[in-house]
């Protein structure tokens, strides 16, 4: 959950990439880190911990401060989460405290069991930590559509977006970042409104 | 899940006080409250060449994940780590639900006066917090400065 510090006016809110292994979440934090336009210093180091083969381990971790809010100084931490089965628990500990959630898809045809099977972890994932998706804004990455096998939007709209509330779906090839910064500006657009939302009062 | 609390001038002013007071007792050369998210809240000490955003994020990640260690030895009383280091060394103790106390000291300290005296500042900042969370318990965020006009300039790429 997003923290508000009145006194600092600071707003810091944490946004997960989540995904299948080896779809592109990593990807996603490289491009922002290298290409984000940003004032002196407000753009922190980016955090790998990754294995000897450049796999995640733990977590990526980029804190970065967006530019143009007034009042608050609003910091963005953005997380991705390990891809394998295995760090399960891992994935687990870095939702916890979670605001927004990117979930970078593999959009290659044999890919798409891995792609719903990552989707049901998250879902499971935040039910865990007594959380509801449909609480929690979202968007979908569609990623490496520059390969020639990829499946059509239509179908991973069928097969990840079909829940009661359609989300933001975006297609990206991250490595040339194309899709990335649109992504990350959708869940920032839909967090904030949430906050807004939240503090308009409520009329009987 | 519980929630941190919203905080305000006063609740700031009592955290800064209970860190400053903690380092100078200590003898520390920084304390940070942090969220269990990985959230930096609070800061006292000189981050000199530190990054304590990224130390923030770390500190809480690792803890988490000793705690998970300690739950599957069925170990249930765990609320603090110790990284002993050549020239600084971090302990990090369980504050609440919510939120953890790192400290940064210098390893020839040592790490009996830094627990001694954790105990306490952590008892002083989980009172403000909880104050806090009397407070308001389930107040909204009042976020009526932030422009939404164009959420799209957020970001920008290069």
């Amino acid at each position: 959950m997003a923290i508000i510090n009145q006194a600092t006016k600071e707003l810091q809110v944490k946004i997960v990439y989540y995904g299948p292994a080896m779809g592109g979440k990593t990807t996603n934090l490289v491009q922002v880190h290298d290409h984000v336009q940003t004032t002196q210093g407000n753009k922190g180091k980016l955090v790998s911990l990754a294995t000897s083969s450049d796999r995640t381990l733990f977590f990526d971790f980029l804190p970065i401060e967006a530019m143009t809010i007034k009042g608050f100084k609003t910091k963005f931490q953005l997380y991705t989460v390990p891809g394998q089965v295995i760090y399960n628990t891992t994935r687990q500990l870095v939702l916890r405290g979670v605001d927004g959630i990117v979930f970078v898809a593999d959009s290659q045809y044999e890919k798409m069991p891995e792609n719903v099977e990552s989707f049901q972890n998250l879902v499971d994932n935040l039910n865990t930590l007594k959380l509801n998706l449909g609480d929690i804004p979202y968007v979908l990455q569609y990623n490496k559509r520059d390969l020639p096998n990829v499946a059509p939007v239509e179908y991973m709209d069928f097969l990840l977006n079909n829940r009661d509330v359609q989300v933001p779906a975006f297609q990206a090839t991250a490595h040339k970042c194309e899709g990335v910064f649109e992504s990350l500006n959708m869940i920032t657009r839909m967090l904030l409104q949430k906050y807004v939302a939240q503090a308009t009062p409520q009329y009987a | 899940m519980a929630t941190l609390p919203q905080l305000i001038e006063e609740d700031m002013v009592r955290v800064d006080t209970v860190l400053r007071e903690f380092i100078q007792q200590a003898d520390a050369i920084a304390a940070l409250l942090i969220d269990k998210g990985g959230f930096l809240i609070a800061q006292q000490g000189e981050p000199g060449e530190m990054d304590f955003t990224t130390i923030a994020a770390l500190a809480s990640g690792a803890f988490m994940a000793n705690q998970t260690i300690a739950a599957l030895v069925k170990e249930k009383d765990f609320n603090s780590t110790y990284q002993q280091g050549e020239t600084f060394s971090l302990f990090v103790i369980n504050v609440d639900h919510n939120c953890l106390l790192v400290v940064i000291f210098k390893s020839q300290s040592g790490i009996g006066v830094v627990k001694y005296f954790a105990t306490a500042a952590t008892a002083a900042l989980a009172q403000q917090l909880a104050l806090a969370a009397e407070r308001a318990p389930g107040r909204g965020f009042d976020l009526s400065e932030l422009n939404l006009a164009n959420p799209q300039e957020l970001f920008r790429k290069k």
